[in-house]
């Protein structure tokens, strides 16, 4: 089981980001040292018509689209509403503090403390990935879409 | 003494924006102009420029019963061509959009004919024969009761009018209807289903924040006008919740 005694803080601001925004703000956040885990949450972006008589169509979506971060490559398929991490110790946190605070300039974000993220894995994580899964990667991507979280290497 | 209808209780500006809305005698302004053609081409009920298809043969063409209530009721002119029954769904944003679900159908109820609205939560949907509902539509897409930012011509996936508007103030749309273009114009390069529009169709710039917080029907004690500052308001519907609670008990006013 991990050690669920490292902190976890949610950065949410006040308007929804683009995916230029999104890609500047977790390449900020990939420069900081002492990053555990981050998971980037928001409302989907289908790549099908949902609902409706339009029901299977494709949908396109110019906010649908790959951004770079760090060396890694990721399909964002979402619009980024919040984003969570988790951190080595309290003292990253006011890193990110101080780094938000000159990142959002045209309008206001929260930096909340707390328990957002999976810390153990739970029954259906254990039918799903069985006894030997890796616990870092436990509750990071949606096991129901088959896509595996991104690695992001940073020099330090 | 003749009845005056009163619309609504409150003094702040959004219960007059609220009776305003809904007092037929009251003109709507006219914010924007978008074509006939505009308007088929978002609903997507038919092409530009085709006839109406219709559900039955026009009522001049059939033999009708001998009914008073049909002779008290003169039918609308999509009634009395027998068009199919279409809608428009609209899903505002509670950051100060200009109308909301149950406004929107209060309005409609007040001002026009052969209409029936459903209200949900974050939508409005209204149902009509199709020469009325383009009439309809044109007037709701084209007065102070429509932003192209805020509110969304939603037939289906209507999702976001609780969300956090975007970083260009559009409200969330994951099927994107409408962009807002370089040039500051929202366009909708979709239908209300979310089927491709061979051209986008142009609805006008989206108001700024003072238009928005003084045409508002909305309550909201963040961006907008707080409910509580409303006494008046509070003190109705409180008055409202009172009798309501108490009906089962034969109620008598103190």
């Amino acid at each position: 089981m991990m050690n669920a005694a490292f902190p976890q803080v949610r950065i949410v601001p006040i308007r929804m980001l683009k995916p230029q925004t999104a890609e500047r703000l977790l390449n900020m956040l990939a420069g900081i040292a002492g990053i555990r885990r981050m998971m980037i949450h928001g409302p989907g972006l289908p790549k099908l018509v949902p609902y409706g008589p339009a029901r299977g169509r494709p949908n396109p979506h110019s906010d649908r689209r790959a951004i770079q971060v760090g060396d890694a490559e990721i399909a964002l398929r979402i619009q980024l509403g919040e984003v969570i991490l988790e951190v080595e110790d309290a003292s990253v946190i006011e890193e990110i503090r101080s780094r938000c605070d000159g990142f959002f300039v045209e309008f206001p974000y929260q930096l909340q403390e707390g328990r957002f993220m999976k810390t153990a894995p739970t029954l259906v994580d254990y039918a799903k990935y069985g006894p030997d899964a890796d616990t870092t990667l436990i509750g990071l991507a949606d096991p129901r879409n088959g896509e595996s979280p991104v690695v992001i290497w940073t020099e330090r | 003494m003749a009845y005056k209808p009163q619309y609504g209780p409150g003094t702040s500006i959004v219960a007059e924006n609220r009776r305003k809305q809904m007092n037929p005698g009251q003109k709507l302004e006219k914010v924007r102009s978008v074509t006939d053609e505009d308007i088929v081409l978002i609903l997507g009920h038919r092409a530009p420029g085709s006839a109406y298809p219709s559900a039955h043969p026009p009522l001049t063409e059939q033999q009708e019963p001998d009914c008073p209530m049909r002779k008290l009721v003169k039918p609308t002119e999509g009634a009395k061509a027998g068009d199919r029954v279409r809608y428009i769904q609209f899903a505002d944003s509670m950051f100060n959009a200009p109308s909301q679900p149950y406004q929107r159908t209060y309005t409609e109820m007040y001002r026009f004919r052969g209409i029936d609205p459903g209200t949900l939560s974050g939508r409005q949907i209204v149902e009509c024969r199709e020469r009325d509902l383009e009439k309809y539509s044109k007037e709701l897409i084209e007065t102070e009761m429509f932003d192209p930012a805020l509110v969304g011509i939603r037939g289906a996936t209507v999702h976001g009018h609780s969300l956090r508007l975007a970083e260009d103030g559009m409200m969330f749309d994951m099927l994107q209807r409408n962009v807002l273009g370089e040039d500051g114009i929202v366009k909708y390069v979709k239908n209300q289903i979310g089927e491709p529009l061979d051209r986008a169709v142009a609805v006008g710039k989206p108001m700024d924040q003072n238009w928005l917080k003084a045409h508002t029907t909305i309550f909201h004690s963040l961006v907008g006008t707080p409910y509580r500052d409303d006494t008046e308001y509070i003190e109705y519907v409180q008055r409202i919740h009172s009798l309501r609670t108490k009906y089962g008990f034969m109620p008598k006013e103190e």
